[in-house]
């Protein structure tokens, strides 16, 4: 399955949904409609960067860049590949600011991109979200809590 | 983000644990109560979702497993007790539904603070970075359907 069939099958019957609903009730529903149009964009993204991370070269970079910074030649010695082809895969992984990469004199330092850093941070706070909630409650229930 | 939203403290200090720190306006030994009493920890665990405790062997070794019922489905957590010192300390290890097999061991210290308060210091500590992403991860699950999450899990590289 293509990264642009994936998108298709999944989000296309709740958009039906979505507008039926918002024709129906639109006040009601526009609040919803804003997350979902919020996905769909988010979707197309996601699109991109499934085909950048359909290649199991480039994941491995992903991963490699991921504990540490790398020179083109590095990464080419690590996947046993020519320097054109990492530059290729490189480039790829740049455009969908997965990578980014800086030259210094002769050598191209690749690290990983403002991406994956930005997803890392939402992760965070939706954890956080998660947790909070979670210790509300029982600070809640402590106050509830008959004294001994 | 304000004080306001970050009641919690959560920090990734090295890139396989998650650091959480809450300070509770309550004596240790309620905490522990709310914590170790099946009855009180279904009253809060769940975030104000249903839960429901399904095994409590609260001794070393014993197996606990609590199923949180969403709007979005039935999550279960489960694992089994490494060490329970009582009113202080519960070390146990973690597993989400969500991601089986990938095994967390989740260490809870309760601290007194000698003026009424007890803080909350729980460490996860995962066997790959991969992994730590990926229970960073079980908070956006809520809100996004099954296939955008795996799909989002895919590129979590």
């Amino acid at each position: 399955m293509s990264a642009l069939e994936f998108g298709r099958i999944t989000r296309s019957p709740k958009i039906w949904r979505c507008a039926k609903r918002s024709a129906r009730e639109p006040l009601r529903h526009a609040e919803s409609c804003h997350t979902l149009n919020h996905m769909v964009q988010h979707s197309a993204a996601l699109d991109t960067t499934f085909a950048a991370v359909a290649d199991p070269v480039r994941r491995g970079i992903l991963t490699l860049l991921g504990r540490r910074d790398a020179s083109i030649t590095e990464l080419a010695e690590s996947f046993e590949m020519t320097l054109t082809g990492i530059k290729k895969h490189v480039t790829i992984l740049e455009q969908t600011r997965l990578v980014t990469t800086k030259k210094e004199g002769r050598v191209r330092t690749c690290r990983i991109g403002p991406r994956k850093l930005e997803r890392e941070a939402e992760w965070i706070a939706s954890f956080q979200e998660m947790i909070d909630a979670r210790f509300d409650r029982l600070e809640a229930l402590l106050e509830r809590l008959p004294d001994k | 983000m304000t004080a306001t939203t970050t009641r919690t403290e959560i920090t990734t200090p090295v890139e396989r644990e998650i650091h959480i720190m809450r300070t509770l306006n309550a004596p240790r030994d309620r905490v522990w109560l709310a914590y170790t009493e099946p009855e009180l920890l279904s009253q809060w665990w769940g975030r104000g979702n249903k839960l429901d405790i399904e095994r409590m062997e609260f001794t070393r070794g014993g197996h606990w497993r609590y199923v949180e019922h969403g709007p979005e489905g039935v999550s279960g957590f489960e694992g089994r007790f490494r060490e329970v010192t009582p009113s202080e300390r519960i070390v146990r290890s973690f597993e989400w539904d969500g991601m089986p097999a990938h095994v967390a061991i989740e260490y809870i210290t309760l601290t007194d603070l000698g003026d009424g308060r007890t803080r909350v210091n729980i460490v996860m500590q995962m066997h790959t970075p991969e992994e730590r992403d990926g229970f960073l991860h079980s908070g956006m699950q809520q809100g996004m359907d099954a296939a955008f999450a795996e799909l989002d899990q895919l590129l979590a590289l």
